[in-house]
């Protein structure tokens, strides 16, 4: 199988996407972020990265959860792929790798 | 929270709405919808400020809709509609070119005429500051009719700047021909070979800076600041120094080289568009015409212009000008012992002209300047309007009458889904197919048309290709005609119902009968209406050129410029005399066509100036020959002769002096205009010295030297002999200065150049109407003789002859003439009745003009329909019948 990259922006969605479990959406996403990591992107910036995410096939996503604080409308709800995790788990293992390999006191030296 | 803060900006949700993907659009509308709530509590403007922010961070890649796959369904459409469109018109040609054809050409003439108007309404609109210059207005009330000229005199410029602050700066100009502006004779300093110029005007250094002529070469402010300076057209000083700067060189006037000018500048040539128009400005700096001119307050000879400061009130200064009357006028009137001084300083007043009303409004004002006419852009404008107005008359005439063709694809389209819309889409795409290629076809006829039509209107009209407007003009107008004829017969032809049109049952076509007979009816009268005022405008020209006008003017040569010939004319006029073609030879300025010399004078009867008051009229310096030459008849005493001595002092009178003196024997009484006593000799018959729109005022003549044009009354068959001939005398005179004649004949008809005009303008549109009605009429009875097929062919079974065939389907059109013809006879007679109001003498409109206009009228509209109505009457009846 050909390599999908990940970037770091889509990563930090993808794990959100994970945690907010049946509450991924857009602004969820981004309300999340904001949150988490304490970053501030317009709600566009989110969608197209989910948009990216999901052509890349490392999500899935459904219609659902109208309220009347969205004027009726449903929300597009993430969930993540089988291939998406394994790309998550991968990313993680090369980092956690890397991180084993550098003596603590290198990383202290800087 | 309250609730009109939860409604987000519905701008930005349009927005959205259009550039976004349709499957992205409810996920992002919720998201923001959402976010919106959250802010609530903020300002309302960040709110929406944030709202919009959000929603523009969506024009990305993913979410923008692709604009062009999305209407790849309407542009099919499109192409089918454009492609029935060009079957249809392939398949009937003759319509689609009768459609096409009176379309173009009406559009041709509308454009043409849109120029025309555009150039009329664009006079002195590039003088700077325009709203601000004035011409000053002249008005005298005498007994009650209004006189307005322009005329003002010489010191009256500087006394209304002295007098009131709002005024900025008054310039004048002088162009009586009597001071020496109008033409002359002129060379380069060190030259000998004179050139006559026209276009010579007397103009103050004020007047170029207050209508800031645009210059060439030198300083605006200092062209005519010196004594004897000239400032010459942009194209005269390239004609006699050709690329150089002439400031400073020298021109020799009417040979005058005691007094050359020197060229103090060059600016541009006037604009087409400007009332002025003059090549050569003599400076007024230091100039009087006799001792003491620039201060006299009794004669009248400079138009004069004035530039009020901003926010000044013209009229309220025209009202306080008043002042100015009372002031000096009136005291000037009163030294001058004129017993009606009083009530002629009442009756004064001014006005003051914006520059930009000259060249429309002046139809009262007597300012010998060439003037447009504001009632002609009108009616131009009217005819263009009636033009177009025919042309889709025709075009929606066509399309319904047609309709009978398109019933059942309307009827199939509409069985197999098509909705009402697209089908109204459809005959709208048609209609603006049809009237794109007329406008294309209709510019390129009005380039080819432009020459003759600048001739007719008498201008030099180009097409501005160039400009923006005009583009933007031609693409909106080919739409906007298309769509207007279009919306009837789209909605016409899209309510047909499927079920009826595909069973057959279609009342065909004749449902808008009603309608169609009474374009045709319109066509017809605007037709008859220009063809009447065409025969009496041609009536009244050859009236004009035909009738008694109390002289002989064929076989008259003039030869001009002859002042400069000096003390050698007489000897000219002996050789002259010895040629055997000539019968007399006479001198003198005065001649009764227009462009010669004139002049005012008051007359009153010996050793009455202080009591009677005076009859206005003219003095004409002639010689013992005029009045043979001119062959005007004396009808009582005798003409002049030079051996009585005595006759210097003598004067011979029209009929019309005779009659306002109240003469009854007019022989031996003595007249006098203030200075010298005339003895009356002899009187001549009233002729025409003006043009025929106004009366015969007095004149009188006496021998006196005004030796500019010399009149030759010859009798010869051989004139191009003949004036070789006098050629030869002439250049043994005078070698310097090529000889310029004119003949009698051809200026007298020159000055009725508009009138001729008219006559053309007239005849072309007549032309027009009667080309484009008759396309219609040529359609529509071809149409209705096709529908009538049958119906012929049975009446010829059962036997009718064919001239029965003949009328039954001639008499329904020709009633709709005659219709025409009655409508048109009221509207032409008030037409063409104020149109002669111009003219003092004038035709009568006689019966048969207006007969002989509907006689016209029916005989075309027989030919065009006869042609279709005999080959119908031909046909086999068998051919039709069969098909059942």
């Amino acid at each position: 199988m050909e390599k999908e990259y990940i970037g770091e922006f889509e990563e930090l969605v993808l794990l959100l996407i994970v945690m907010l479990e049946e509450e991924a959406y857009g602004l969820a996403i981004r309300n999340a972020l904001k949150e988490q990591a304490d970053r501030t992107v317009t709600i566009g910036a989110v969608h197209g990265t989910v948009n990216r995410l999901e052509k890349k096939g490392f999500i899935q996503s459904r219609l659902g959860g109208a309220t009347e604080l969205r004027g009726g409308r449903r929300k597009r709800l993430f969930t993540i792929t089988a291939y998406g995790k394994k790309v998550l788990q991968k990313s993680h293992d090369v980092k956690v790798n890397l991180w084993n390999q550098i003596p603590e006191l290198a990383l202290n030296q800087i | 929270m309250k609730h009109q803060h939860r409604i987000p900006p519905k701008s930005a949700e349009r927005f959205l709405n259009w550039f976004c993907k349709d499957e992205l659009l409810e996920e992002i509308l919720g998201d923001l919808h959402e976010y919106y709530d959250e802010l609530s509590g903020q300002p309302r403007w960040k709110i929406s400020l944030l709202y919009w922010f959000h929603v523009l961070n969506f024009i990305r890649p993913f979410a923008i809709r692709n604009f062009t796959s999305t209407n790849t369904n309407h542009y099919t459409m499109y192409r089918n509609y454009l492609k029935i469109s060009w079957r249809n018109l392939s398949k009937e040609k003759m319509y689609a070119s009768i459609k096409i054809g009176g379309t173009a050409l009406s559009i041709a003439a509308c454009l043409l005429i849109a120029l025309f108007i555009q150039d009329e309404l664009s006079f002195d609109k590039h003088v700077p500051n325009g709203n601000r210059i004035y011409r000053l207005i002249w008005v005298f009330n005498n007994n009650g009719d209004i006189e307005k000229d322009v005329f003002f005199q010489a010191p009256f410029a500087n006394a209304i700047l002295e007098e009131f602050p709002e005024i900025e700066q008054v310039g004048r100009y002088n162009a009586g021909e009597l001071f020496g502006a109008g033409s002359k004779e002129i060379r380069r300093a060190g030259e000998k070979q004179n050139i006559l110029e026209k276009g010579f005007v007397y103009s103050d250094q004020s007047l170029i800076d207050l209508l800031q002529i645009p210059m060439v070469y030198g300083e605006r402010s200092q062209a005519l600041a010196e004594p004897n300076s000239i400032v010459l057209s942009e194209s005269k000083a390239q004609k006699y120094f050709p690329n150089e700067n002439p400031i400073g060189k020298t021109l020799i006037l009417d040979n005058d080289v005691e007094t050359p000018f020197t060229i103090g500048g060059v600016i541009k040539d006037f604009p087409t568009t400007s009332h002025l128009q003059y090549d050569f400005l003599m400076t007024m700096t230091n100039r009087e015409f006799w001792p003491g001119e620039q201060t006299f307050w009794r004669a009248s000879n400079y138009p004069t212009y004035l530039k009020l400061h901003q926010d000044a009130d013209p009229v309220a200064l025209s009202e306080k000008m008043k002042k100015i009357t009372n002031k000096y006028l009136l005291p000037a009137q009163i030294e001058a012992g004129a017993i009606d001084a009083e009530e002629n300083a009442k009756n004064t007043s001014y006005e003051l002209q914006a520059i930009n009303d000259i060249h429309l409004y002046s139809q009262d004002i007597f300012d010998e300047l060439k003037h447009g006419d504001i009632r002609i852009v009108w009616l131009f404008g009217i005819i263009a309007g009636f033009i177009l107005l025919i042309a889709c008359i025709n075009f929606i005439n066509l399309s319904t009458a047609k309709s009978a063709n398109r019933a059942k694809e309307v009827g199939l389209r509409k069985v197999v889904g098509s909705y009402r819309i697209s089908l109204v889409q459809q005959f709208m795409t048609e209609s603006v197919l049809y009237s794109s290629i007329a406008f294309v076809l209709g510019v390129f006829l009005a380039v080819l048309l432009l020459p003759y039509f600048n001739i007719i209107v008498d201008k030099t009209l180009v097409f501005p290709w160039t400009a923006w407007w005009f583009a933007s003009v031609t693409i909106l107008g080919s739409i906007a005609i298309g769509l207007v004829s279009g919306i009837y017969p789209s909605i016409y032809l899209s309510a047909f119902q499927p079920i009826e049109v595909l069973k057959g049952r279609l009342t065909r076509g004749s449902k808008s009968s009603y309608l169609r007979s009474t374009l045709v009816v319109f066509q017809f009268a605007t037709s008859i209406v220009l063809i009447i005022g065409t025969i009496i405008i041609f009536k009244q020209m050859n009236f004009i050129l035909n009738t008694k006008i109390g002289f002989e003017k064929d076989q008259v040569i003039l030869l001009k410029g002859t002042n400069t010939l000096g003390d050698k004319i007489a000897t000219f006029k002996d050789a002259l005399l010895q040629l055997s073609e000539v019968k007399s030879v006479s001198v003198s300025d005065y001649l009764p066509i227009s462009d010669t010399k004139r002049n005012g004078n008051a007359f009153w009867r010996e050793g009455k100036a202080q009591e009677d008051k005076p009859i206005y009229g003219q003095i004409w310096r002639v010689d013992h020959a005029y009045i043979e030459t001119m062959g005007m008849r004396i009808v009582a005493g005798r003409d002049f002769q030079s051996d009585i001595a005595s006759d210097s002092q003598a004067v011979i009178i029209n009929q019309k002096m005779v009659e306002e003196f109240g003469f009854e024997n007019p022989l031996d009484k003595r007249v006098t205009n203030s200075g010298a006593v005339w003895n009356v000799i002899g009187v001549v018959e009233n002729f025409h010295f003006e043009s025929l729109k106004e009366d015969i005022r007095p004149l009188c003549m006496v021998i006196g030297n005004s030796p500019s044009i010399v009149a030759v009354k010859i009798n010869t068959n051989n004139m191009r002999e003949f004036i070789g001939t006098i050629n030869g005398i002439w250049d043994d005179f005078l070698p310097n200065q090529p000889m310029r004649y004119t003949f009698l004949d051809e200026d007298y008809a020159s000055m009725y150049a508009d009138v001729t005009r008219t006559g053309n303008i007239f005849s072309s549109f007549a032309i027009l109407a009667i080309v484009v009605a008759c396309m219609g009429l040529l359609a529509l009875s071809a149409f209705m003789i096709e529908q009538r097929n049958k119906e012929i062919s049975i009446h010829k079974v059962l036997g009718a002859s064919i001239r029965n065939i003949l009328v039954l389907l001639t008499k329904d059109f020709l009633s709709l003439v005659l219709l025409a013809f009655v409508f048109a006879i009221p509207i032409a007679w008030y037409v063409m009745d104020q149109w002669l109001q111009d003219f003092s003498y004038k035709i009568a409109m006689e019966w048969w003009v207006f007969a002989l206009a509907g006689c016209v009228a029916f005989l075309i509209a027989n030919l065009t329909i006869g042609y279709q109505a005999i080959r119908a009457a031909l046909m086999n009846p068998v051919h039709s019948l069969r098909s059942e």
